[in-house]
């Protein structure tokens, strides 16, 4: 009732996303994501059988109220393999998307404020490493840096890096000549600070909407790093390595190695896709 | 006069920028295999005697000073020396030639399936944003970019291979009996008609079928999906309205509208060829493709790294031309985009 109270308040985050995409969507996305990650950090608690035991006794065995997914080769449970493979490949994508924006972001900004040789250097730099083909890079770059968790997390990394430089770099050029950001200079700010207290934090809206998505590639090159036998080591539970331990039993009819952690894979990657859409959805402009 | 001048420059900033992107891949390699990892290991792998490293040191120059090193690694990359594979005893190169056509056949037809459905579902899509079809449509490519590709495969073997037999096992590029018809081309589709023998055509497609489509549904989406967004965009444009307005014929109408989706839809249909090159990767695992990407997988499980590191080179090089040509078509249908350059 207030006279200030002229402009009707503006509608929280939530509310936006929900107006712009549907209750029921956003409800399911948001919660079935949620989901997936508190199975994957609950896992130890829950009474799922060893996800790494063999039993020779129950080897290949098809689904059963015992073993809900059936069992693989070397009689580990597929079920709780699967739900503690969220565990392994969240944690290696979340660190390795993580680590491009820390990067990323920084570059992005300097290269976006100052312009000129660094500028031309960077750009050029991000457009030939996303031409370079993602598997095979990665299989080159492990070659030479050896089979380990921490090269498989530094080549999804170094994909990412350029995503968010182009990213921080494009809301940041527009920004270079504006007026409160002369003002910060004018004042005697040093350049450093101008761009990570003046500018940078406007480029964090998208950088927030894109993780999801880089997230869901990293899964997806995670996976296929680790079905061709990279980076993850085998009886740890991960969804490309399980899809690639059961692919020769496909072709006799033991569908459950393969098509149980696919679908956790395929699910996965799709929430993700959905839920970065969402929420580039509420920071776009209204057409 | 001016024109010819401004075509010129036009493709001399193009060819420069293809120029310095292979020179900075070139760097980008030397540094991984050279600064990351070790070079005598990737030479020679996990076993070497004290004379083979002598001699791959030697061989290497890694006593020589690092530009040095980096110069007569241009210059063997510039003449077509990428080492020779351990494994296989031949030049990298040769295999690599040898190998290309069963990916790019792959790729390619992969590629057009995957235009022939995303470009008139995107348009049809935008026409009726409401119906049945954009919707249906949608799903398909929200599901596609979603799916695996080697999984998706697997799901298709199964299937079609494992369940209802209809299509041939995963194993190669074509049946057994028909394995000594002549090379020509290194299509089988175009060999097998060369050599007129229609069976073996057949077995040729039917092996194709499968991996085709698993790298179409997942890697064609984006091909839908800006044909759409293009669509809508220029649907709802005042440069439409007024032609609209005008009385122009449909015809002419359509024609207005093609030309300005095309150079966003080309240069992504350039980018999906680029990727598929390298994205057939994990598909050539399952179908046991004897192509660039099964020779990389089959070389990195024998510690045979100089393959890799050439496929790498090979498909990055391939992308990077791609999307030079397609920049370049862009020029000639869009004069705004020589004008911006």
């Amino acid at each position: 009732m207030s006279a200030v109270d002229i402009a009707p308040a503006r509608p929280s985050l939530f509310r936006r996303a929900i107006d712009r995409n549907g209750g029921w969507r956003v409800a399911i996305v948001f919660g079935a994501l949620a989901a997936i990650i508190v199975l994957g950090l609950l896992a130890p608690l829950l009474p799922l059988q060893d996800p790494i035991k063999p039993n020779p006794l129950a080897k290949l065995a098809a689904p059963s109220l015992q073993h809900l997914f059936g069992t693989d080769n070397n009689g580990m449970d597929v079920f709780s393999r699967t739900i503690y493979a969220i565990r392994t490949d969240f944690t290696l994508a979340l660190s390795s998307v993580l680590l491009g924006v820390l990067v990323g972001v920084p570059l992005g900004a300097i290269s976006g404020y100052f312009g000129g040789w660094t500028d031309a250097v960077v750009s050029r730099l991000s457009e030939v490493i996303q031409g370079f083909p993602q598997i095979l890079f990665g299989m080159a770059f492990i070659a030479a840096a050896g089979n380990s968790l921490t090269s498989v997390v530094l080549v999804v990394a170094i994909y990412n890096v350029p995503v968010y430089a182009k990213m921080v770099r494009s809301v940041i050029v527009p920004l270079r000549d504006i007026d409160y950001v002369q003002a910060a200079k004018v004042a005697g700010n040093r350049p450093m600070r101008v761009i990570f207290r003046h500018i940078v934090p406007n480029a964090m809206t998208p950088v927030f909407a894109q993780l999801p998505l880089s997230c869901a590639y990293a899964v997806q090159m995670i996976a296929g790093l680790s079905f061709i036998g990279l980076g993850v080591p085998i009886p740890t539970p991960e969804w490309g390595s399980m899809i690639q331990l059961g692919a020769n039993y496909m072709v006799f009819g033991k569908w459950w190695l393969s098509i149980f952690p696919g679908l956790a894979l395929f699910l996965s990657v799709w929430l993700l896709n959905a839920s970065s859409t969402i929420l580039q959805s509420i920071w776009a402009r209204r057409t | 006069m001016d024109s010819t001048r401004h075509w010129i420059k036009f493709l001399a900033k193009r060819l420069g920028g293809l120029a310095l992107s292979l020179w900075i891949v070139s760097l980008i390699t030397f540094t991984v295999t050279r600064l990351i990892g070790n070079p005598v290991y990737l030479l020679l792998g996990p076993r070497y005697t004290e004379d083979q490293f002598q001699a791959a040191v030697q061989r290497l120059g890694l006593d020589r000073p690092i530009w040095d090193q980096y110069l007569t690694y241009l210059g063997n990359v510039l003449t077509g020396d990428l080492g020779v594979s351990r494994y296989t005893q031949t030049p990298v190169l040769e295999d690599l030639l040898h190998r290309a056509p069963a990916t790019l056949e792959l790729s390619t037809l992969a590629l057009l399936l995957g235009v022939a459905w995303a470009v008139p579902a995107g348009i049809a899509a935008a026409r009726n944003p409401r119906g049945w079809f954009a919707w249906f449509a949608d799903a398909i490519a929200r599901i596609g970019v979603s799916l695996p590709g080697f999984w998706l495969s697997l799901l298709l073997v199964f299937v079609f291979f494992a369940q209802l037999q209809w299509l041939p096992a995963p194993l190669g590029r074509i049946d057994e009996a028909y394995r000594d018809l002549p090379v020509v081309t290194g299509w089988m589709t175009i060999d097998t008609l060369l050599a007129g023998n229609l069976a073996a055509f057949g077995s040729a497609l039917a092996h194709l079928v499968m991996p085709v489509v698993a790298l179409a549904i997942t890697t064609c989406p984006s091909i839908f999906q800006i044909t759409r967004a293009r669509t809508e965009e220029i649907m709802a444009s005042d440069y439409i309205r007024s032609a609209r307005a005008f009385g122009m014929p449909d015809r002419t109408i359509r024609r207005y509208m093609l030309l300005n989706m095309a150079a966003p839809v080309l240069t992504m249909i350039a980018m999906t060829y680029g990727f598929l090159i390298s994205g057939t990767v994990l598909v050539e695992v399952v179908f046991t493709w004897p192509g660039l990407g099964l020779y990389a997988v089959n070389a990195m499980s024998h510690s045979d790294y100089e393959p890799v590191q050439g496929v790498v080179l090979f498909t990055t090089a391939f992308y990077l031309f791609l999307y030079m040509a397609a920049d370049i078509v862009n020029g000639v249908i869009d004069p705004r985009a020589r004008a911006s350059s």
